[in-house]
């Protein structure tokens, strides 16, 4: 039995690892360009499809694949930000209308993968062996998600802070005017920063394409998983959102040892719930104002 | 004068219809429209007023399953289910309308967290598929044709019952619009703490509303499981159906008495279209098309089709 919760314990640091990547990608966009990106794990969806396609249509090794369609999707975030968000932005639309407007694409998306790729899972079928540390078994596939997505974080972190451009995307966030008086163009700023969001599903993607197979409405609980760690570690925080993402992931992994895993969501989604009615600056956040 | 003219023409026509044109299919699709127009404008009510829901298959689902469940194990008539659906569903809007307007969750919040609200619903009906069937849904006992039972083997019952409920949820717009809630309601919406300063009630305007709102949605859930006689955690809960429930309002005009009704037509009928000519693995298409619009007309035109339309022509008839 104990072996049992131990195993769930490590599966949801594991999960947590992924998910806070996931969470970043939708923290920063939400951070810097200010628009909650609803179609976030559908582009991740988007993604897997493409590693799919690569691999099992084109049979192009899976490493290359994985390599593709990280340029590929960011360039998809690019034109998501030329198409939809930046004419929303003109438009100075209020928040709701912007999420509106990206629950609306996700339907497209959806649907379009749904044309393309039939309703059907599509998987890549490739099992990795299991490695095993005493009584704990460890997919290899979720490990090498686990370490490639800590050193992706570590890499973000990095970037954010030291280098010419991460300054200049996190003054974006902190205060738009200000930046844009020491000569730092918004606009520009947004597209990169799509442009990294976009390059973090490529990733994300890669790292989910063998552990789990895709379906058109795959990206859904994706995205809403995405924003439930955001909200928990507080919109905009991403140290908040990397802690979240263990949160979560322990809880969704235990609890669905413990029960099933719909009352595994169910606990989720309402700590969700709760959080946006109780504490909606998340739970190490510090309250913007908005 | 002459929209009136216009609308008794139109009301005559939909009364006729089935009698000139008797196509099981067509009154099918109309009735779908009714029931789906029905559910759309008591959406509405709350959506006009800025309290945008993407979470209303939570009502749906209480609603539809109160109903049905009561029905098949203790033989309960559906006209007292879908009262007690509707009950259930005003509780559960109680529960989270009052959390959300006494914290001051309003705008995306509001609509993210009642989209959570509706995937809460649809997993917990998922979960005890002991009672529900979970994923797989049940289906109602079959009554034949019986009134009590609010089961009919003929099509046109259900168009003339649905197509009466949608006038009666259109009378209610109408009750709701002229009543001194409305201007309450709207000035909330435009600027709450404006609103408040003038001592304006808000919480309990907005929680009346939302009680409206939820228990003529239960009952609109309650009315399409009787007509299909089959229920299903994936069509009345969820993220899914919640959406589109919203989506339809939005694409009509959400701000307008016909606004839903046209937005829930236009789709339908557009599925419809593409299931008829490209067959089943094209459906697709029409929610490619139906989406793309969709954001299109949030970004363009907020106010969806029929209400750009209707603000066009007064425009020009000030002229």
């Amino acid at each position: 039995m104990f072996e049992l919760y131990a195993n769930a314990l490590v599966n949801g640091i594991l999960l947590g690892g992924v998910f806070a990547l996931l969470a970043f990608g939708m923290n920063l966009i939400f951070g810097v360009v200010k628009i909650i990106h609803l179609a976030y794990g559908q582009c991740v969806m988007l993604g897997m499809y493409l590693v799919y396609t690569l691999v099992v249509q084109l049979k192009i090794p899976i490493i290359l694949a994985c390599l593709i369609s990280l340029p590929v999707m960011g360039i998809v975030g690019v034109v998501l930000q030329w198409l939809v968000i930046n004419p929303l932005l003109k438009a100075k639309a209020n928040p709701l209308t912007q999420l509106l407007a990206l629950a609306g694409l996700t339907i497209v998306v959806e649907n379009l993968a749904q044309v393309t790729w039939g309703a059907d899972l599509r998987g890549l079928n490739i099992q990795l062996p299991l490695i095993s540390v005493g009584d704990i078994y460890l997919r290899t596939s979720n490990l090498i998600a686990f370490l490639g997505a800590l050193i992706t974080l570590g890499g973000l972190y990095l970037f954010l802070n030291r280098t010419y451009l991460g300054l200049a995307i996190r003054s974006i966030a902190q205060d738009v005017d200000s930046a844009r008086l020491m000569g730092i163009n918004p606009e520009k700023i947004y597209y990169i920063t799509m442009a990294v969001g976009g390059l973090l599903t490529g990733l994300i993607a890669a790292f989910f394409s063998p552990i789990y197979a895709v379906h058109p409405h795959f990206g859904g609980s994706f995205t809403m998983m995405a924003f439930i760690i955001v909200v928990l570690g507080g919109i905009g925080n991403l140290l908040g959102g990397f802690i979240g993402a263990f949160v979560i992931g322990i809880v969704t992994s235990v609890s669905a040892v413990l029960t099933s895993t719909e009352i595994a969501d169910i606990i989720t989604l309402v700590i969700f719930i709760a959080v946006i009615l109780v504490r909606p600056q998340g739970l190490l956040g510090i309250r913007i104002s908005r | 004068m002459r929209s009136g003219l216009i609308l008794i023409v139109i009301f005559a026509a939909v009364i006729a219809f089935p009698h000139l044109l008797p196509s099981p299919y067509l009154i099918h699709i109309g009735t779908l429209i009714f029931i789906w127009s029905f559910i759309t404008t008591s959406w509405s009510y709350m959506g006009r007023f800025g309290l945008v829901s993407l979470g209303h298959g939570a009502f749906l689902g209480v609603g539809a399953y109160t109903s049905g469940l009561l029905f098949n194990a203790f033989g309960l008539s559906p006209w007292i289910g879908m009262l007690l659906g509707g009950l259930a569903a005003v509780i559960l809007a109680i529960i989270i309308g009052y959390g959300c307007f006494r914290f001051g969750v309003i705008g995306d919040y509001f609509a993210l967290l009642t989209l959570a609200l509706g995937e809460v619903v649809a997993l917990t009906i998922i979960a005890f598929r002991d009672i529900t069937g979970g994923s797989l849904g049940f289906t109602l006992k079959s009554k034949g044709t019986s009134f009590w039972y609010f089961q009919s083997e003929e099509k046109i019952h259900f168009y003339y019952a649905s197509l009466a409920f949608l006038i009666l949820a259109l009378l209610i717009w109408k009750w709701i619009d002229r009543s001194k809630m409305q201007k309450a309601l709207r000035a909330i919406g435009e600027d709450e703490i404006a609103a408040s300063t003038l001592g304006v009630p808000i919480i309990r305007y907005k929680m009346v509303i939302t009680m409206i709102s939820a228990f003529m949605t239960a009952v609109g859930a309650v009315l399409y499981a009787q007509y299909i006689t089959y229920l299903n955690p994936h069509t009345l809960s969820g993220v899914a159906p919640s959406l589109e429930i919203a989506f339809k309002a939005i694409l009509g005009g959400m701000f307008s008495l016909w606004g839903p009704t046209i937005g829930t037509a236009l789709t339908v009928s557009l599925e419809e279209y593409f299931r008829v000519v490209y067959g089943g693995t094209f459906v697709g298409f029409s929610q490619i098309i139906y989406g793309l619009a969709l954001v299109l007309l949030i970004i363009f035109l907020p106010k969806g089709i029929y209400g750009s339309l209707e603000a066009f022509f007064k425009r020009t008839k000030d002229h």
